[in-house]
């Protein structure tokens, strides 16, 4: 039943997708906009076609790059999160600096990161890394410090230690929280991996946009954008499919 | 001074659970001055209005909460150091469970964290489990059970441990009438089946008379202390059959004068 209602959202995201695309079709030949301006569809997609081996090699650099800064950035603020979720003075010490990290425009040190790091992949996962830490940061943070407090003093009472506690409930209570700061935090990594290409790279799609639109070569921007856009949903997709399997108990995660 | 040492000792060799002249709260001061002794297996009931600190009482007695004066001793030692080396079980009022265990996984969660429960020549998690009544659901999931089901699942995997002493609080109290009649009997049957000390909090008074050897009644002006106490010198194995009974309603009356 689940698996023909998936079938049918994507029929339906299809078709408004197609209906996007045919609407801009007839709208740039009946008004014969230049391909400067806007392309049609059908001519991005022909430059796809021809640019596919550039298009792959590039966009799998920016995967990776973005795929690194996500393991790195939430994987850091996962550790960080059960620092503070363990101990008050640690959670008092690490917010500021945490909230300080967050408010600092990713933009405007990006230049400073390509000066440290060069223009190789380093840069770009370090930015990606920074971009995804503070919304992975707080849902861990929430979610180790949501385990109800019944179980806790269910457990506490049957001489669990804190480790035990922390492993056989404050981590799976957290889970639900983890996938929403992951879904936030995947499609903020490639747009890290972006902005550090744009600051300084010889690879990446990020470098690909760059050129074309320094070209006025608005076919293959569009299309160096709608493969970012297929990553970003395709990880989308990977996550939400996990966290079906994961939290199948989870009523939320049956429900949807 | 040797006499107080004497009775000290004595207090610890004859009661499960003693609290003596025990003051706590939160900020506020909730419990002041409680004096309560529990004897091995005794089946002690407190009953009090909503509020007046019974959640707080039992949160002493498993060591989960300070007291700010006096001294709690569960089975001879301070709660904290014998939550660790004996057998406690814990019910709440409304157990949430772990919703990513099964129902059996639930049960034997128990037995994976506390380290003196031992599953030989004693129920196991899928005895307790069909005792229950819960085979057909052992691995659904909390969310698929209802209320009765889940708090017969608190029950199981406090029960499992085989625990030498038993806190309850409202265990039945979000059930309806139905089902907490049919778990009232339950509890009967298990603690009849083997002796074990309980303190079961409730503010149904009808309840603790039916299931308790003593009702101890706790209010007054906050902090609250103990106001009476009430023997219930009715036998055993009892039954449902027993509210028709003259002395129970005597005895029911009797803990209500005590509350008003």
């Amino acid at each position: 039943m689940t698996g023909r209602r998936t079938l049918v959202d994507l029929a339906a995201a299809f078709a408004a997708v197609a209906g996007i695309a045919v609407i801009l079709e007839i709208w740039t030949r009946s008004l014969q906009v230049p391909s400067y301006l806007l392309p049609a569809p059908s001519a991005v997609i022909a430059r796809m076609a021809t640019d596919a081996g550039l298009l792959a090699r590039e966009g799998s650099i920016t995967l990776a790059e973005a795929a690194g800064g996500f393991v790195l950035g939430t994987g850091v603020a996962f550790l960080l999160a059960a620092v503070m979720a363990w101990s008050r003075p640690f959670e008092r010490t690490l917010f500021p600096i945490a909230i300080l990290v967050k408010l600092t425009p990713i933009v405007a040190v990006a230049p400073l990161f390509t000066l440290w790091f060069g223009f190789g992949t380093a840069p770009k996962v370090a930015i990606a890394a920074l971009i995804t830490f503070f919304p992975m940061l707080v849902n861990s943070f929430v979610g180790l410090r949501s385990a109800d407090l019944q179980e806790v003093a269910f457990l506490q009472t049957l001489g669990a230690s804190s480790r035990e506690i922390f492993r056989h409930l404050r981590v799976p209570s957290a889970l639900p929280y983890l996938f929403s700061g992951a879904r936030i935090s995947l499609n903020l990594a490639l747009i890290g991996a972006v902005i550090g290409e744009w600051t300084g790279a010889d690879r990446g799609l990020g470098r690909v946009i760059f050129v074309a639109n320094a070209n006025l070569d608005l076919t293959a921007l569009f299309g160096a954008v709608l493969v970012l856009a297929s990553i970003g949903v395709a990880a989308n997709a990977l996550v939400g499919a996990a966290e079906r399997r994961v939290l199948h108990w989870h009523p939320i995660a049956v429900a949807t | 001074m040797l006499r107080l040492l004497a009775t000290s000792i004595e207090m610890q060799v004859s009661a499960a659970i003693s609290l003596r002249g025990v003051s706590a709260g939160y900020g506020a001061p909730v419990l002041g001055g409680i004096d309560l002794e529990v004897a091995e297996a005794e089946i002690v009931a407190v009953v009090g209005r909503s509020g007046t600190g019974k959640t707080t009482l039992l949160r002493l007695i498993a060591g989960l909460l300070e007291p700010s004066s006096g001294a709690v001793r569960l089975l001879g030692e301070r709660p904290e150091v014998a939550r660790h080396r004996k057998r406690i079980g814990f019910v709440a009022q409304d157990a949430r469970l772990h919703p990513w265990r099964t129902v059996r996984e639930n049960v034997t969660l128990a037995l994976e964290v506390n380290r003196s429960a031992r599953t030989d020549g004693h129920a196991g998690p899928d005895e307790w489990v069909a005792r229950m009544g819960l085979t057909d659901a052992s691995g659904a999931y909390p969310h698929q059970l209802s209320g009765g089901m889940r708090q017969r699942v608190a029950l199981a995997r406090s029960l499992v441990i085989d625990p030498e002493v038993l806190l309850m609080d409202e265990p039945l109290a979000s059930l309806d009438e139905l089902t907490r009649e049919d778990l009232r009997d339950e509890l009967l049957r298990v603690w009849e089946g083997k002796a074990r000390s309980v303190v079961y909090v409730t503010h149904d008074i009808e309840e603790a008379v039916l299931l308790a050897d003593r009702v101890v009644v706790i209010g007054g002006r906050r902090p609250a202390r103990v106001t009476g106490e009430v023997r219930v010198p009715l036998g055993r194995p009892r039954a449902r059959a027993l509210r028709r009974d003259a002395r129970f309603h005597d005895l029911v009356e009797a803990v209500r004068s005590l509350l008003a």
